[in-house]
């Protein structure tokens, strides 16, 4: 038995230094970026808008082949000045510019060098993309699993388990050794008592003992009553499954879209604002392919606004995508976003956690008073350069300011920022 | 001053009833009628559930409650497919429009949230309306989320598709069009240009057919108007200047309440009786019923409606005496005295002085032209020029509708905006007389009697969801827009006139061309600009100087216009109609906030009643004070021949002797199902001469020997006898400068003499001089003419719940401002009494209107006794209340002195039992809630927060802007309504704020503050204008 757990340790533990190595490697390997790396950054950030890197056609062609399709001469020019080329009555040019619908395409501010990566990465894209992509998938799932066992309370218990196991082999051993001892020297066997017996026979002679551990079980239990009240309604880690499987690790993490860009309300208004589909529409008019799952889940939006992709018209038959919402206060409280991110300059990220790195939405504080208050004793007031906070700060008698400035700062909680009337009203 | 006058709220207070002594020490009423509620007793004494049972419910309930805890309750949030510009959850839009529904106007503007029109307030850019509302219009967005409103039209009772409905009314107007038949079209008075345009040009494009225009108010000014046009040749009333006017003479009007734009004439009048200044005015009332115009007059005369006449002529022949006018003859009368004095201080300000009358009767209207005209008012506090548009009616013409009707002549009968078969005097039968109309199209809202007899009924939008402009008086022009697409499938009367004539637009574009005609601009990009711009603002004044009634005033001859007033008859009980400033002309009567107002003189809510004077109720053994257990009495009353049965009598102080009234309004009968409340007095109104006069001596009364439950606020939080609430003092005293005399400081004595009590203080003082903000507010008693709608733009604000008159019998009711109406006796009815006769104080006393809401004391007293600490002091001076932490001990609303704090015995929104009171309540009308505000659960206690929501707004404005709040950006719901500006809200911290400024006057007390409760809300002396000195 107890071999068996040694085993099961000792295979956690390899697992946990393997996958870390792996990790690792993965990071460094992260770090010496190839041309083609360092193109697919370039492409992103000024050609995904309008063309896709393999066959399929956004506003402008995809870009598969264009890399042996030109001359690479003519490519630089082209990228740099479609228009001059077009206008100097190169016929390629012209050719290109006709074919698609004479839509011009601008002019990029790139380099020769950095277009050569572009390329590099599209040629590279083409042609061994996709196993490439599986392999990353992988390793950082398997990366999050790892995470996941290092910290799970069944490891915990299971060590307590095998100490439990270990200690009752070793009294039966120490039990049979004094037996052997006893009857070396001739002393009288005492009838060997059940395990179970022996507890009680130590609990009579230890009666102070078994008082003070029982306090502590009630105390534990009462604890443990406690939290699970303490709980009822905070949902941390909630994460429910969307009517769309939107990634914020794909839109805000790997393209960099800004929070606020699409939850544009949270500057100005108490609701940060879901975004309608129309705001999607600003990009997805022409994205109209994900990584990962194609086209199904873009589909649902243009589903939504009753858009068809082909003839990029919209129709009449708009329904609205019916979210579910992660964060939820109770009625009773107010919040403003705007307080926070306008006035305050909070980092969404103070609240709502690592969003650039969730795949599905998820609730990564507990939202409890407690959690806020904490955060209202702590954080610094920004009042530089607000003509709001400069009036209530003259305002202030000297002793006050002294007192308010003893540790350098001044908090939100010195400013009333923890009276009830604040958030309850 | 105050220290010798003795307030009382009601009958019972002054004399000092075993019940009310024992009630005043009780913050809640003792009976608990919980079995009532729950149900019949008997029902539970025979219920066979058993111990077991009850067992095995109550464990299947915990473990159901615990099961359904456990769930998550997923939300939804549901964004817009394609997001407007402007609209963005969390953020609040404004919008300015117009509201008139003919008994009202005033420019508005409208608080929407998530595109929900949620509160309105008035247009501060309004110089016709002057910024404020009353209650009516501010409860107006209730009635738009109404679950009764009519939701698709109906030919013969069944509803209908537009298209089949367009279809069946055209044709037949058609025919009657073109075979040069009668078409009639009904409304209330329409001040608008574009709609009075449409029915022109529907005139001119059948010119063959006979189409005639009526306008109709059910609260008549048909005799103002016919004088107004013998006199100056133009049917329209004068605009008023009350803030010059030194001295203020009524007969009878109610100006301050139902005279069109009563709103500006409040805020002119508060000006007049500012006495920082240096001079107030003056204010005379002879009336029979307690108006709330009479309540705020310095010298109030009660008199018998058939004695307005002989009051009226003896002022003329005062006047007349001195200007040198013919005299009439008239009867003397018992007031002879007063008038002799109203007249001299009339004389005394020629030019600076009106007279108003309020009788419907054309001579008594004329003969207040000819006084004014004697003192030279025309062209200083009366403008004739400057024409007022807002009141069209002619009795004479709707009388001739009637009998045209009877005759069967008429094709088509189109009604909107009026309740004609409610409101017209039963005489004319007018529901019957529609019947032989070959068609009759009702515009409404909602099921009403007229509707009923309709054959086609249209339903009509609500004018948040509607479009139309307006020219509420000379040269002045507003613009009412939709603040929410229409809810259901409705459609305002103007676009299907539109329909029915065959033009293909809208009345929007309609508008824009009428505009673009009469403004002589061309379409285009400048019209737009100022288009725009008015759509912005609202309104939009013209430069031009308003063009002079055409012919010159005619000179009135007295002596005829006197002899047809004649002499008036009388009776042993003369009766009068007037309007209550909650229910007005019963426009909107199914209005919960309005009908749990409390009317500011009886304070009675949920019913009219017939008032009497308490005397006389005494002698016929009527009830005088009304209570939970306490009933008021009924009467079979017969006015003009129609007889009501079983209605309750009340007695009010200051009704003149021998004298009834009774409130228009009520009894509407359609609307839910068995709630009617009150009974309906229109169809009692008579013809007299060529108008429906608003009193009769025609009138029987008998004890009906029955009980009536009545749900009054009048004792409902007493003063516990202390007599520092009010202070007032004379004009004379005020000036005499010395604080002493009017507003001594109260002191108390210490070991140390004699020491002012904020002095001295058992507690540590909050650190709210200082630090931040120190909100507070300021309430000018001078100012307060008492007339609730501050109560009710803080049930709209706060999501304050309807309880209804059950509960308000069980002194429930939730409203965070009340406005505490006392009564004193006269004292100069005290000096100069002769000492043979009792003095009899409710005959005439004098009237103070308080508001009161939560004084935010830097001392509170609630807060030290709550257990729990759910109510605190904020660094801003705020008393907050944190409606989650309250566990319902109440032990702070016992502690509290004055009585404001609100506990909710119910939740409010889940029972059937209220949500059937209040559409606020029920799932449409929920949308009407401000989501910004908590809606209190059952079991926890709320008062007033100072508009949190509001200055917590402010705040973050101004910080998002990086300003410093500036005085003025806030205001809260009581202040920005009221149309008097007697409140202030703003920061003592803030050097230059208004409230610091008033809090510092001579005249700035707070409400008993020898109690050391250090509160946040000053209020002002309330100066009378009287000889008096003593007192």
């Amino acid at each position: 038995m107890n071999v068996l757990t040694a085993t099961k340790l000792a295979i956690s533990r390899q697992a946990i230094i393997f996958l870390s190595i792996f990790t690792l490697s993965g990071i460094a390997a992260a770090y010496a970026q190839s041309d083609a790396e360092k193109g697919e950054k370039l492409f992103k950030s000024y050609c995904a808008s309008c063309h896709a890197p393999g066959n399929n056609q956004l506003v402008g062609p995809g870009l598969a082949g264009v890399y042996d399709k030109y001359e690479r001469e003519w490519l630089y020019e082209w990228i740099k000045n479609s228009t001059a080329l077009i206008e100097s009555g190169d016929a390629d040019a012209i050719a290109v510019y006709e074919q698609y619908n004479k839509v011009l395409m601008p002019a990029q501010p790139v380099n020769n060098e950095e277009i050569d990566q572009i390329l590099a990465y599209v040629k590279d894209f083409n042609e061994n993309a996709p196993a490439e992509e599986t392999a990353a998938a992988t390793t950082t799932d398997e990366g999050v699993a790892a995470e996941e066992q290092e910290t799970s309370p069944w490891f915990i218990l299971i060590i307590i388990i095998a100490l439990l196991v270990v200690i009752s082999i070793l009294r039966k051993v120490q039990h049979s050794l004094s037996i052997v001892e006893a009857k070396k020297s001739g002393e009288e066997v005492e009838e060997p008592v059940s395990m179970f017996q022996g507890i009680l026979n130590w609990g009579n002679r230890n009666k102070r003992i078994v008082g003070l551990l029982g306090i502590v079980l009630i105390a534990l239990v009462a604890k443990a009553g406690w939290d699970a009240a303490i709980g009822v309604g905070v949902y941390t880690g909630y994460e429910p499954e969307q009517p769309i499987k939107f990634s914020h690790e794909l839109h805000a993490g790997t393209n960099g879209i800004d929070c606020q860009y699409c939850h544009n309300s949270a500057a100005f208004s108490k609701s940060a604002g879901i975004p309608s589909p129309n705001l999607c529409m600003n990009c997805h008019t022409y994205i109209q392919e994900g990584p990962q799952y194609g086209k199904e889940e873009i589909g649902k939006i243009y589903e939504a606004l009753d858009f068809d992709p082909v003839t990029k018209t919209y129709g009449p038959n708009t329904k609205p995508i019916k979210w579910i919402k992660v964060h939820n206060l109770p009625d009773h409280v107010y919040f403003n976003h705007s307080q926070h991110v306008t006035v305050g300059k909070i980092a969404c990220q103070k609240c709502h956690g690592p969003v650039e790195t969730y795949t599905v939405g998820k609730q990564h504080e507990p939202l409890t008073m407690g959690w806020c208050i904490n955060c209202h004793r702590e954080t610094k007031v920004q009042m530089d350069g607000n003509g709001y906070y400069d009036e209530i700060h003259n305002r202030l008698p000297e002793e006050l300011k002294k007192e308010y400035l003893e540790n350098g700062t001044i908090t939100v909680s010195e400013l009333g920022g923890i009276e009830c009337a604040k958030c309850h009203y | 001053m105050s220290n010798n006058i003795k307030y009382w709220k009601g009958v019972e207070e002054l004399n000092q009833t075993p019940d009310f002594k024992a009630a005043e020490k009780k913050e809640f009423a003792e009976y608990l009628p919980v079995e009532d509620f729950v149900g019949d007793k008997s029902l539970m004494e025979g219920s066979k559930t058993s111990r077991r049972d009850f067992l095995k419910y109550l464990g299947f309930g915990v473990t159901a409650a615990s099961l359904a805890a456990c769930e998550t309750p997923v939300q939804r949030v549901i964004p817009h497919v394609v997001k407007t510009d402007k609209t963005n959850p969390g953020v609040a839009n404004y919008y300015a429009t117009a509201y008139n529904d003919g008994n009202d106007y005033a420019d508005i503007v409208v608080k929407t949230r998530e595109g929900r029109p949620i509160k309105i307030e008035g247009n501060k850019l309004s110089a016709f309306s002057g910024g404020g509302v009353n209650a009516r219009i501010n409860s107006s967005v209730l009635s738009l989320y109404d679950g009764q409103r009519l939701k698709a039209p109906r030919i013969a009772g069944n509803e209908v598709s537009w298209s089949a409905f367009d279809k069946d009314v055209e044709g037949k107007l058609q025919a009657a069009l073109n075979g040069g038949g009668k078409v009639r079209i009904l409304t209330n008075s329409i001040s608008s240009p574009s709609t009075l345009k449409l029915i022109a040009n529907f005139q001119e494009k059948y010119p063959d057919a006979d189409i005639q225009h009526i306008n109709y108010d059910a609260a008549s000014f048909s005799g103002a108007l016919s004088a107004n046009e013998e006199a100056f040749g133009k049917r329209a009333l004068p605009s008023y200047h009350l803030n010059k006017a030194k001295s203020i003479v009524s007969i009878g009007g109610d100006f301050l309440n139902t005279f069109p734009n009563s709103v500006m004439l409040a805020k002119q009048y508060a000006q007049g009786r500012n006495p920082e200044k240096g001079w107030m005015s003056k204010h005379f009332q002879f009336e029979s019923s307690m108006s709330l115009t009479g309540s705020n007059a310095d010298v109030r005369v009660p008199i018998r409606p058939s004695e307005h006449a002989a009051v009226l002529l003896a002022l003329y022949n005062h006047v007349a005496e001195v200007t040198g006018g013919s005299k009439v003859s008239s009867s003397s009368s018992a007031y002879e005295e007063k008038v002799k004095q109203a007249a001299q201080h009339l004389i005394a300000n020629k030019g600076k002085s009106i007279l108003f009358v309020g009788s419907n009767d054309r001579n008594m209207q004329l003969m207040a032209i000819a006084i004014n005209q004697a003192l030279g008012n025309y062209g200083k506090t009366i403008d004739k020029d400057l024409t007022i548009n807002l009141k069209k009616g002619d009795d004479n013409k709707v009388k001739a509708l009637v009998s045209e009707l009877n005759s069967g002549t008429v094709d088509a009968l189109i009604v909107d905006g009026v309740n004609p078969a409610y409101s017209l005097p039963s005489q004319l039968k007018f529901a019957e007389a529609m019947g032989k109309a070959k068609m009759s199209v009702v515009f409404a809202n909602r099921a009403n009697e007229t509707t009923a007899a309709a054959s086609h009924l249209a339903a009509s939008n609500h004018y948040l969801e509607s479009w139309n402009d307006d020219n509420p008086q000379v040269g002045t022009y507003s613009l009412t827009q939709p603040t929410i697409t229409p809810l259901f499938d409705t459609r305002q009367m103007q676009d299907c006139l539109l329909k029915w004539m065959g033009e293909d637009k809208t009345y929007y574009d309609f508008i824009r061309e009428n505009w673009i005609a009469t403004s002589g601009m061309a379409a285009g990009p400048a019209f737009d600009e100022f288009w725009n711009t008015t759509l912005q603002n609202g309104t939009y004044k013209t430069d031009a100087a308003a063009a002079a009634v055409e012919s010159e005033p005619k000179a009135i001859d007295a002596v005829s216009v006197a002899r047809s007033i004649g002499k008036q008859a009388t009776g042993e009980w003369e009766i009068e109609f007037y309007q209550k400033t909650g229910i007005g002309d019963g426009n909107q009567a199914h209005n919960p906030w309005l009908q749990e107002l409390p009317d500011p003189i009886s304070k009675i809510t949920w019913d009219n009643y017939i008032a009497m004077n308490p005397t006389d109720a005494r002698e016929m053994g009527f009830a005088t004070e009304y209570g939970e257990q306490k009933d008021a009495n009924t009467v079979n009353i017969t006015i003009n021949g129609q007889t009501f049965e079983n209605v309750p009598v009340i007695a009010q102080p200051g009704q003149a002797r021998k004298s009834l009234s009774v409130a228009v309004g009520y009894g509407q009968t359609i609307g839910k199902e068995n709630e009617v409340i009150g009974f309906n007095v229109f169809p009692a109104m008579n013809y007299k001469g060529g108008e429906v006069a608003n009193y009769t001596a025609e009138v029987k009364l008998e004890d009906a020997d029955g009980k009536y439950q009545i749900a009054t606020t009048q004792t409902h939080q007493t003063i516990m006898g202390r007599d520092s609430v009010v202070r007032e003092t004379s004009f004379s005293t005020y000036q005499s400068g010395d604080k002493e005399k009017f507003n001594p400081e109260h002191t108390i004595a210490t070991h140390k003499g004699e020491m002012s009590v904020n002095k001295v203080d058992l507690w540590a003082s909050h650190p709210v001089a200082a630090a931040g903000h120190h909100w507070g507010m300021t309430i000018d008693l001078n100012s307060c003419i008492g007339c609730g709608s501050c109560v009710t733009s803080c049930t709209s604000e706060n999501n304050v719940p309807v309880v209804g008159k059950d509960e308000v019998r069980r002194s429930r009711e939730m409203h965070w401002i009340r406005i505490d109406r006392y009564f004193s006796s006269n004292p100069e009815d005290v000096e100069n009494r002769n000492y043979t006769e009792m003095e009899t104080p409710e005959d005439n006393p004098q009237v103070v209107h308080q508001p009161m809401m939560c004084q935010h004391c830097n001392h509170a007293p609630c807060e030290t006794v709550c257990p729990v600490a759910a109510t605190t002091h904020s660094n801003e001076g705020i008393n907050q209340m944190t409606y989650n932490r309250c566990i319902g001990t109440r032990y702070c609303a016992n502690n509290c002195p004055y009585k404001v704090r609100r506990f909710n015995w119910f939740s409010y929104q889940n029972l059937d039992k209220f949500a059937a009171l209040n559409p606020s309540q029920d799932d449409l009308g929920r949308m009407v809630l401000n989501p910004d505000v908590t809606v209190r659960a059952r079991g926890v206690m709320e008062k007033c927060s100072l508009c949190m929501q509001r200055i917590q707004d402010g705040k973050l404005t101004a910080k998002k802007e990086g300003r410093p709040v500036v005085d003025g950006d806030i205001e809260t719901a009581c202040s920005s309504a009221c149309p008097t500006n007697a409140i202030t809200f703003g920061d003592y911290n803030n050097k230059a704020s208004k409230v610091l400024e008033r809090s510092k006057s001579d005249r700035a007390f707070r409400v008993i503050e020898e109690v050391g409760t250090q509160s946040n809300v000053y209020y002002q002396v309330k100066v009378r204008n009287t000889e008096t000195t003593s007192a």
